[in-house]
């Protein structure tokens, strides 16, 4: 298991080269690039803006700019420059906790829609066809439907013309209400924290967890259909242990899977949300490169994003064969 | 007895000592701002206190005024620095700042600037004439400095003005000829000396070239910062705020010896949507917003209710135009591209669409109403627009040259150079039998501008012109746009500023952005030679009544002969604002020439009210 661990993170490297020259060379088909966007400003002459283009290297193939900024990463451990901030790379994208607050929102939500969608799922698919059933999936559906910035603007929009949240000092978006943000940490202030943080777990749960009731639902189906189901009942044990002890244990292993690659989507999942709830995630700051088409910036990100989804994939297996004993690997 | 006695005479010892001492140790020369006077209409003294709080759509990129490049960046930086020479917030005129006045030499190439004296940085230290120099010599003319300040200072001859300092506080500007907008280009920022001269590889060998580009990034402690303006930063969190506290040595008191700004606090809050801005102004956490045309609607019903209003200002800086491109397809040989070049080259062809553009339905439709038609090249509130009686004098489109909508004289003007439909398909044909027909470009995601191109498509389709509307990313169709001979038509805008020199990058035959022709360099025709020789003009003369003669007659004949950009309306600031909010009266756009369009009043005036 060890040597199996072992191997699978060497053989990342070799995988995040070649996701590093294949952005590289995708960054490269954007049109235009990061100067582009402020040519049209009258004060500047071009002269000044062909002098900062050679200045970054942007006037040199593509391939070289990939190699130099590479040579820097494995000499230096130099990430490159953001053009936008002059910061480094890393800065840029994490700078304010930004890491944290991510892996906080995503962590959350991720729970909350376990929770909530396994004991629907199963609740489900022992209430086959039934009105309760229907009634779960539909709004399921429904929140899967619904497109996520729409969602939370109109969650939003009721708090403030509707209910008039006004009334009660309470605010919208960010994370915290006015009067808290330079408060220190507090009950108080936590509670503040929760209030803003409620909308974003409804629209990136309700989105996330139609598919997973859908799942553990048709998973704890097919399970509750085999024989040896059939013989834990016809033994004569009680409903409460042949569908948890017997059919879920063996129906979660495909959500374990699904788990696994769920971890990417913490870092990147919630990127329309964050916008319009105000979140401060890595995921806006990386966005705000790709609109400014800050190329290191870009660059980092897409690699931190590409790293996470290997290491989830990786985590995936691993958790497989720790709960099905079935698999092994070598 | 005697001690109480003692103690009296200590007290009004104290207190006559606190009555002269009204401002701050040192400092000689305050700027006093009489607020209600005929100089500050409308404004009155105010009591210190108070939060005053914003959004703004996105983060600052760094701290460093000279090196930025947006107003995410400048519109902190505008109030942690000041400058030589600022703009007066109501009239536009360009006022002192750091002097307290400055001379010009008889032959107008030497200008004096006399300091003023006792001034502070935000840290303490104080400011002289060294800074200044530091400024401009060290980091504005260094081109190892990114600065966008730098070309604008050029003289016509290529040089730029020499600066030296007299003593501590006088400051002398020597230019190889007259150059009118000096004082504009003036109002760059100073910055301290002190905190910053060992970060410039010019003045310290041991920092690598190019390291001043990259001092004062987001992670620099706010207390490492230092400035003249009214506010200093207190602290920053990315995509939520920006703290701003006042500077306890800001050099500005009212009338009543009361230290400017009034506000001790400036919140501003990174609110990317502007729906969620607009929400979060309506549920009270923000105290003002520039709004859309498309809120007014949305805000002036509750206004009452709320005890806010919704204001009407008056036209942004900046242009929005469509453009024919005269270069296209040049030299490449295509008899088809040659055809539709030969085309966008009648001035006949120009005037036809500027007949057809119904600015009145893109005001209705697309602005609700708050915009006024554009006829000129230089923008709207810049007392040098060429749609002025006057020069300062209000917004009149008399003298202006007008294209009235109207489409029987389009289709007239387009008869005339011979484009009619001979096959009976509704659109006009070349000689040759092929459809005129063209492609419209415009920056995706821009719904005004998208808008814009839908009414003029559909115009130009009821005089025969077939248009080929495709919305395309910003930066492909600058490519195009810069590339000279590629794009065929495009919708796009242009910043603007008071001084009409600002856009001689755009109008002169030789400028980066002479992109409707820019074979014009090599063979200028002759109205574009004498719009070359109305901006030399404008830039010799102090007279600003005689340099608007000159920027009247160069608008007047582009939009007579040049139309090179057909403009379309300017849009009017709307905003909304708390009641509460005191002194609000300087909240018009009039004050910010700087291209921001957006709230950036003259923030030390404002009193935060009671919220």
């Amino acid at each position: 298991m060890i040597t199996y661990i072992i191997r699978r993170t060497l053989y990342m490297l070799p995988l995040l080269l070649i996701v590093s020259l294949l952005s590289f060379a995708i960054i490269q088909l954007m049109p235009g690039d990061y100067l582009t966007r402020s040519r049209l400003n009258p004060d500047v002459t071009q002269e000044t803006f062909d002098r900062l283009a050679e200045r970054y290297g942007l006037t040199e193939p593509f391939i070289v700019r990939w190699w130099t900024w590479l040579v820097g990463i494995v000499t230096r451990g130099d990430f490159g420059l953001s053009f936008e901030t002059k910061r480094p790379v890393y800065f840029t994208l994490f700078m304010g906790n930004r890491l944290w607050w991510t892996l906080l929102v995503s962590l959350t939500t991720l729970i909350l829609t376990w929770v909530l969608a396994i004991p629907i799922g199963i609740y489900s698919a022992t209430h086959q066809y039934k009105t309760s059933d229907h009634v779960l999936t539909f709004f399921g559906f429904l929140g899967l439907s619904i497109p996520n910035f729409f969602f939370a603007l109109v969650i939003l929009w009721i708090l403030v013309a509707v209910v008039k949240i006004r009334r009660f000092g309470l605010g919208v978006s960010g994370l915290f209400d006015n009067q808290y943000v330079e408060a220190p940490w507090s009950l108080a202030k936590v509670g503040n924290l929760l209030w803003h943080l409620w909308p974003a777990w409804v629209v990136i749960g309700t989105s996330a967890m139609a598919g997973l009731i859908r799942l553990m639902r048709g998973s704890l189906l097919d399970t509750l259909a085999l024989q040896y189901v059939q013989t834990a009942r016809a033994k004569g044990l009680k409903e409460r242990v042949v569908v948890y002890k017997h059919a879920v244990r063996n129906a979660i292993n495909p959500l374990v899977s699904i788990l696994g690659l769920q971890l990417p989507n913490l870092v990147a999942g919630s990127l329309i949300v964050a916008r319009v709830m105000n979140l401060p995630t890595v995921e806006r700051a990386f966005f705000t490169s790709l609109q400014a088409q800050d190329e290191f910036v870009i660059m980092g990100g897409l690699l931190f994003f590409s790293l996470f989804l290997l290491l989830g994939n990786l985590i995936a297996d691993i958790l497989l064969a720790w709960v099905d004993p079935r698999i092994r690997y070598t | 007895m005697k001690k109480v006695g003692l103690i009296l005479v200590g007290l009004l010892l104290v207190f006559s000592a606190a009555a002269v001492a009204q401002y701050y140790d040192g400092l000689q020369d305050p700027k006093i701002y009489d607020l209600g006077s005929d100089e500050y209409p409308g404004l009155e003294a105010g009591v210190n206190g108070g939060t005053f709080y914003i959004s703004a759509i996105s983060n600052p990129k760094k701290w460093n005024d000279v090196t930025a490049h947006e107003t995410s960046t400048t519109q902190y930086t505008n109030v942690m620095f000041r400058s030589l020479v600022t703009i007066h917030p109501q009239t536009g005129a360009l006022v002192p700042e750091l002097c307290t006045g400055w001379d010009i030499s008889a032959d107008g190439l030497v200008v004096t600037f006399n300091l003023r004296k006792g001034i502070k940085w935000s840290d303490g230290e104080v400011f002289d004439a060294e800074d200044v120099l530091f400024t401009y010599n060290d980091l504005i003319l260094n081109e190892d400095v990114e600065t966008d300040s730098r070309d604008g200072l050029a003289l016509p001859d290529g040089t730029f003005p020499v600066m030296t300092a007299i003593d501590s506080h006088t400051i002398r500007l020597e230019m190889s000829q007259i150059f009118r907008p000096v004082f504009n280009q003036f109002t760059f920022n100073i910055m301290p000396e002190h905190k910053l001269a060992d970060t410039v590889h010019k003045l310290n060998p041991a920092v690598p070239a190019g390291n001043f580009n990259e001092v004062w990034g987001l992670d620099t402690d706010p207390a490492d910062l230092a400035g003249l303006g009214p506010f200093v930063v207190e602290s920053y969190a990315p995509d939520q705020n920006v703290t701003m506290v006042r500077n306890p040595y800001y050099y500005a008191y009212d009338q009543n010896g009361t230290q400017l700004p009034y506000v001790d606090k400036y919140i501003i809050l990174t609110v990317e949507s502007q729906d969620v801005s607009l929400l979060k102004f309506r549920n009270g956490e923000i105290d003002a917003l520039g709004i859309r045309p498309s809120d007014v609607p949305i805000l002036v019903p509750e206004a009452a209710l709320n005890d806010f209003e919704v204001k009407i200002g008056s036209g942004v800086y900046g242009t929005l135009w469509v453009s024919f491109n005269e270069d296209f397809g040049l030299g490449e040989g295509d008899p088809v591209k040659d055809q539709l070049r030969g085309l966008f080259r009648d001035i006949r062809f120009r005037k036809a669409v500027s007949h057809a553009m119904d600015k009145q339905s893109i005001i209705n439709n697309l602005y609700n109403g708050l915009a006024a038609p554009q006829w000129a090249t230089v923008s709207v509130p810049s007392p040098f627009y060429g749609g002025r009686d006057v020069y300062g004098g209000p917004i009149t489109e008399s003298s202006a040259v007008n294209y009235e909508y109207d489409l029987t004289a389009a289709a007239g003007l387009l008869d005339e150079i011979g484009i009619v439909d001979l096959d009976g398909d509704g659109y006009r044909d070349f000689a040759d039998g092929t459809t005129v027909e063209f492609l419209l470009e415009t920056n995706a995601g821009n719904t005004l501008r998208e808008g814009f191109c839908l009414i003029l498509a559909a115009d130009l389709d009821d005089i025969g012109l077939k248009v080929n509307f495709q919305p395309v990313d910003f930066n492909t169709l600058v490519t195009r746009l810069l590339g000279g001979t590629l794009y065929e038509a495009c919708v796009l805008g242009l910043t603007g500023g008071n001084d009409p020199n600002g856009g001689a990058n755009v109008q002169r035959t030789t400028g980066g952005l002479h992109f409707w022709h820019y074979s014009a360099a090599d063979e200028p025709y002759e109205y574009e030679r004498r719009i070359d020789e109305l901006y030399d003009l404008g830039l010799l003369t102090f007279d600003n009544d005689e340099a608007f003669g000159y920027y009247q007659e160069s608008q007047i004949l582009y939009a007579t002969d040049s139309l090179g950009m057909l403009f379309s309306v300017n849009q009017q600031f709307t905003y909304a604002i708390y009641n509460y909010v005191g002194n609000q009266e300087i909240a018009d756009v009039t004050a910010t020439p700087s291209g921001n369009n957006g709230l950036a009043w003259d923030l030390v005036f404002l009193e935060a009210g009671g919220r």
